[in-house]
């Protein structure tokens, strides 16, 4: 039976409305008009087990990749999350967690993983399930949606700048429209100015075969790409004059992720209105040798701690620019790797991995819990694959909905849902303080929870009308807002901090 | 539409070059002339592409002028090497040779001999069977690895399939050496991707899987126990696939209904002509996958996207794919026929097709030297070869492609170069960052270009009008200051002919009349002069090249800038249009 619920003297309707405590969601001063979006992809399958390492199950952990192991003393503890570590390697993110400003999701996947990295790779980038077969990206139809008739007409006064900027040559199929990209190609924004060149006359749009064929498209989608290229060569470089990097960056050249973010950096400080970056580091098909004789050592502490470093001096840099506020990063690899290591000091192809958000407005350091290596270790399943605790569509979700406001019924239509009241992947309540229900169920069942796990001490909660969460031991919270019901099964204490 | 009957016509310089394009990294146009003879069609036209075929051309030599013993010679075998094997292995010269070996194929796409297939069609199976240099590492098993695939490019699949799943580098660059029977031991990296990217498929067309992740791990047992010897062993003069048959799993393999259930079973002593076990069952593993309906469609459609379109169509699948791919089979694999049939069928000659690829960084870099006959010296074995501008040379043509994204012998990752796979296919080459390079290669080259160490690099267009005019210096007097300007012979090449002798066989595609009056009045005239000046400015040059002792100098300068700025404007302009990015 529900139980009246008053506690500590906070009645929770007191709770309810307008209180500032529990209106907190989207808490950033900046416009979602103004957010920016940097996305880190993690080229090759990132092996997760040993980039998050769940402390609390070293023993089990240990067992299943004894080659590669890293040794319990020298993994990274984490504020106020006992139970989990990050690798030696990676000091930089650990400070940005410990700061708030990093947020692990854990075990992040899709129901029917596809182990293929190309496969997978798609579904990352498209947003789609796996048994779909779309040829655009998440964040290129977000783009086009913002901008519709892209590139015809761009830039203009209204977007002067480049939608999209991926650094590099080539355009990932995360940022592709629906009729080409959405995004330009930069390597360096001082030589592409001056390789641009001055704007040239147009030549007289005639296109072989009335239009008709492959050709015509060709020569139409280049002719745009050149138009693009010359359009927007003159506001890049303006920003980027313009804009100065204040943080200590690494050498140029020993790690090719703080370059990338350098330019990004300098570019947002510069006042580029682009909305998505995309920079990237390769080398994650860790198959052989991801460690040297110093298991802390090797080809994969190298890439972490590129990914680190160079994450931890682009939010420092956007933190001395002032610029933090309307920044927010994600980093996603195609999938994770298996659990048990193979006997070339490797590990082969796996499943779920954890994501890293970054930013000064992310919420909760922790989403998630660290993948049941008890459970693996006792399955009589050869292939031990970390099993999906998120979807990462409900990342995409947040980002979406609740980063660039895009809205419920347009954030489910652009990763192929059609709800028009609730979200299609429900929140993991990245930008918001109040963990919330996402159904009916145990208080002690995390997935009941937004946050994939029970809410902390610290955290403010939310039972959504038509939820009825049952409470089976003792709990405490910084306050509940009650728009469903909750059920005591016995004299427990629902504690409220304030 | 008659898919993949016989072109029978008659070959034009028009059809000559598309074949040409599509099947070399581009012609010259001597070639498309004498692709275009009367009695030239598309069958004489490839066997004479398959008859030039040189498999044995003068290996890599060392190009490291500071070497002064070894400079300008073969490293990795000699006159005096016993056959299979190698020049004792220099680790601290490893890094040069593997450099070296990429720059010797680079010269062979630029084709110093008879225009012929080889080398396209050798990239198609290196992008296909990807291993990189960078990861490989020893030059040797580079050089083997890409020996395999030139020379084997139009034979057997099932050769290569099966060599290459025992090649030390494909050992090496999906860890097969490492592959192991015993709990733990397996490494499938190189399973799954044999079935995935180089045989069957991920998905059939209607997206179903081709395999299941069952059938990796039961192809990676049926790949244990493979190694190699003597990587980067200094001083080894050879090398070697081995096979360890106490590291082969030797339990029976069951794989899915996806190959009818097939088992594949240990035999205790290998079989009459089988090295050993694990070469039979290797030859049992690739027997089930070539017996796989997906797998002959799978190299099919590849092909045709590499040769015809990217876009395949399910017209295209049914009348083009699924035919050739029944030949493939009922050739017992024979890589040739396939190449044959699609070379000279309609459908590759079909107007559709004619543009339908955004060249890519090779047939831009290598079809721009090739097109306009850029001087590449010549390595020839000797120690007295200056190797240096050899060496610069190709360093800078290197250089550009790997700008381009595509650098030779170093795919990003083992599905290939993207513009191969992903969405978008040969679009994927041209976006706001690689035009620009492209741009600016053609200006240079335009303008002029000495690379460093290398030869002067000149598309010198003011030389080609000047051929192109007839009797150049012909005058009715010499130049008096009475009469200074005295009527030439000949007519001055008009505008006209000046933009038709650039546009001829240049572009796939056609051109309209607006275009090419914006050609002539916009970018040749700068929008500000009729036509009759350039044909006023050209013969007063000709008259001071004629005349030199009657003009002053800097006359002689103004003179002779006045139309070269013209022919190198028109010429950048054409480089840079976005016809001149496909084929």
């Amino acid at each position: 039976m529900a139980l009246p619920v008053a506690l500590n003297g906070f009645g929770v309707k007191a709770l309810a409305g307008n209180s500032t405590l529990v209106q907190s969601l989207l808490a950033s001063n900046a416009p979602a008009t103004d957010r920016i979006l940097v996305i880190v992809y993690m080229n090759g399958g990132n092996d997760g087990l040993n980039t998050v390492i769940p402390v609390d199950q070293w023993t089990q952990y240990n067992a299943l990749r004894t080659n590669i192991a890293i040794p319990q003393s020298k993994i990274l503890s984490l504020t106020g999350n006992d139970a989990t570590g990050l690798h030696p390697a990676m000091g930089g993110m650990r400070d940005l967690y410990n700061d708030g400003k990093l947020s692990i999701i854990q075990s992040v996947s899709y129901p029917s993983p596809d182990q293929s990295h190309y496969r997978s790779t798609d579904i990352w980038m498209t947003g789609e399930d796996t048994t779909a077969n779309y040829e655009t990206g998440w964040a290129g139809r977000y783009l086009e949606d913002r901008y519709p008739g892209y590139p015809t007409g761009y830039p203009n006064a209204q977007m002067e700048d480049p939608l999209a900027i991926q650094i590099g040559y080539l355009t990932s199929t995360t940022l592709l429209g629906s009729q080409q990209s959405m995004g330009i190609a930069i390597s360096d924004p001082n030589s592409f100015y001056s390789l641009v060149g001055a704007a040239s006359s147009i030549s007289p749009d005639y296109l072989p075969c009335n239009s008709t064929c492959d050709a015509a498209d060709l020569i139409s989608f280049i002719r745009k790409q050149q138009a693009l290229s010359v359009g927007y060569a003159t506001e890049i470089k303006r920003a980027y004059d313009l804009g100065v990097t204040s943080a200590t960056y690494p050498a140029a050249g020993t790690n090719s992720l703080a370059d990338q973010l350098k330019i990004v950096a300098q570019l947002i400080h510069g006042g580029l209105k682009t909305k998505i970056y995309f920079v990237s580091l390769g080398g994650f098909d860790t198959h052989s040798s991801q460690v040297d004789t110093d298991v802390t050592l090797g080809g994969h502490a190298t890439l972490l701690g590129k990914l680190s470093a160079g994450i931890k001096v682009f939010q420092d840099d956007l933190t001395l620019q002032g610029t933090a506020d309307k920044v927010v990063g994600m980093t996603f690899s195609e999938f994770g790797r298996r659990a048990n290591s193979n006997n070339s000091k490797g590990t082969d192809h796996g499943v779920a991995a954890p994501m890293f958000v970054f930013g000064s407005n992310i919420k909760h350091p922790t989403i998630g819990t660290n993948p049941d290596l008890i459970s693996l270790v006792a399955s009589t399943n050869t292939n031990k694959d970390i099993p999906m605790q998120i979807d990462f569509r409900r990342v995409y979700t947040d980002i979406l909905n609740d980063w660039f406001g895009a809205g419920v019924p347009k954030t489910n239509s652009l990763l192929f849902r059609s709800s028009l009241n609730a979200l299609d992947f429900p929140t993991v309540s990245l930008f918001s303080d109040t963990v919330e229900t996402l159904k009916t169920g145990d208080w002690a069942d995390r997935t009941v929870w937004s946050v994939g796990r029970k809410p902390l001490a610290t955290e403010f909660v939310r039972v959504n009308a038509g939820h009825t969460v049952t409470v089976g031991a003792p709990a405490t919270v910084r306050n509940i807002k009650l728009d469903g019901t909750i059920k005591f099964t016995g004299p427990y204490n629902l504690k409220v901090t304030g | 539409m008659p898919y993949l009957d016989l072109y029978t016509d008659q070959l034009t310089p028009r059809t000559a070059a598309h074949l040409l394009r599509r099947a070399t990294f581009g012609p010259t146009q001597a070639e498309i002339g004498a692709f275009s003879v009367p009695g030239q069609t598309a069958t004489t036209a490839v066997q004479t592409l398959i008859t030039n075929v040189n498999y044995s051309p003068t290996q890599p030599v060392d190009l490291n002028s500071s070497r002064t013993t070894t400079a300008g010679l073969p490293y990795l075998q000699n006159a005096t090497t016993p056959a299979g094997e190698y020049l004792p292995y220099v680790g601290a010269n490893n890094g040069d040779y593997r450099t070296y070996i990429k720059y010797w194929w680079l010269n062979l796409m630029i084709q110093p001999g008879p225009a012929n297939l080889l080398d396209k069609l050798t990239l198609f199976w290196q992008n296909h069977f990807v291993t990189t240099a960078e990861t490989v590492n020893d030059h040797r098993f580079v050089w083997s690895y890409l020996q395999l695939l030139r020379t084997n490019a139009l034979g057997s699949f099932r050769t290569l399939v099966t060599q290459i799943s025992k090649e030390p580098a494909m050992l090496k660059y999906l860890n097969g050496d490492m592959n192991e029977s015993g709990v733990g031991k397996a490494n499938e990296n190189y399973a799954r991707e044999l079935q995935e990217l180089f045989t069957v498929g991920a998905f059939d067309v209607d997206g179903n899987k081709n395999y299941t992740e069952d059938d990796v791990k039961n192809a990676a047992r049926v790949l244990t126990g493979w190694k190699y010897s003597n990587y980067t062993k200094e001083a080894s003069t050879s090398f070697a696939t081995t096979f360890t048959s106490t590291k082969h799993d030797t339990g029976s393999k069951t794989f899915s209904d996806k190959y009818a259930y097939k088992s594949i079973t240990s035999p205790a002593t290998a079989p009459p002509g089988f090295a050993n076990v694990g070469d039979y069952e290797l030859s049992e593993l690739v027997t089930m996958l070539l017996n796989h309906s997906q797998t002959s469609r799978f190299i099919c459609r590849k092909l045709y996207r590499w040769y015809v379109n990217p876009n395949v169509t399910a017209a295209i699948e049914t009348n083009v794919i699924i035919p050739l791919a029944a030949l493939f089979v009922s050739s017992g694999y024979q890589i040739q026929p396939v190449i044959e049939k699609l070379l000279t069928s309609r459908i590759f000659f079909d107007e559709v097709n004619i543009g339908a690829i955004v060249k890519s960084p090779a047939e831009f870099v290598v079809g721009l030297y090739r097109f306009y006959e850029l001087a590449v010296p010549v390595i020839t074995p000797s120690v007295t070869t200056t190797v240096t501008p050899v060496k610069a040379t190709l360093e800078h043509l290197y250089g550009k492609m790997r700008d381009q994204q595509l650098e030779i012998l170093e795919q990003p990752t083992v599905f290939g170069y993207e513009p191969y796979y992903q969405t978008g296919y040969s679009k994927l080459w041209a976006n706001t960052g690689t035009i620009v390079l492209r741009n600016d290669l053609a200006n240079r080259l335009v303008d002029s270009y000495t690379v460093y160490q290398g030869p002067l690099l000149n598309l010198n267009p003011l030389g080609r009008i000047t051929a192109l005019q007839p009797d150049f210096s012909g005058f009715a007097a010499t130049p008096t200051t009475a009469a200074p300007s005295p009527a030439p012979t000949t007519a001055a090449v008009t505008c006209v002919q000046v933009l038709d002798s650039f546009l001829l066989n240049l572009l796939a595609t056609d051109l309209d009349q607006d275009q090419k009056n914006f050609l002539i009045d916009k970018i040749m005239m700068g929008n500000q002069a009729p036509r009759t000046t350039w044909e006023f400015e050209w013969n007063l040059y000709r008259r001071t090249i004629t005349y030199p002792s009657f003009y002053s100098s800097s006359a002689i300068t103004n003179a002779k800038n006045a139309v070269n700025i013209r022919l190198k404007n028109l010429m950048k302009y054409l480089l840079r249009l976005a016809e001149y990015q496909i084929m």
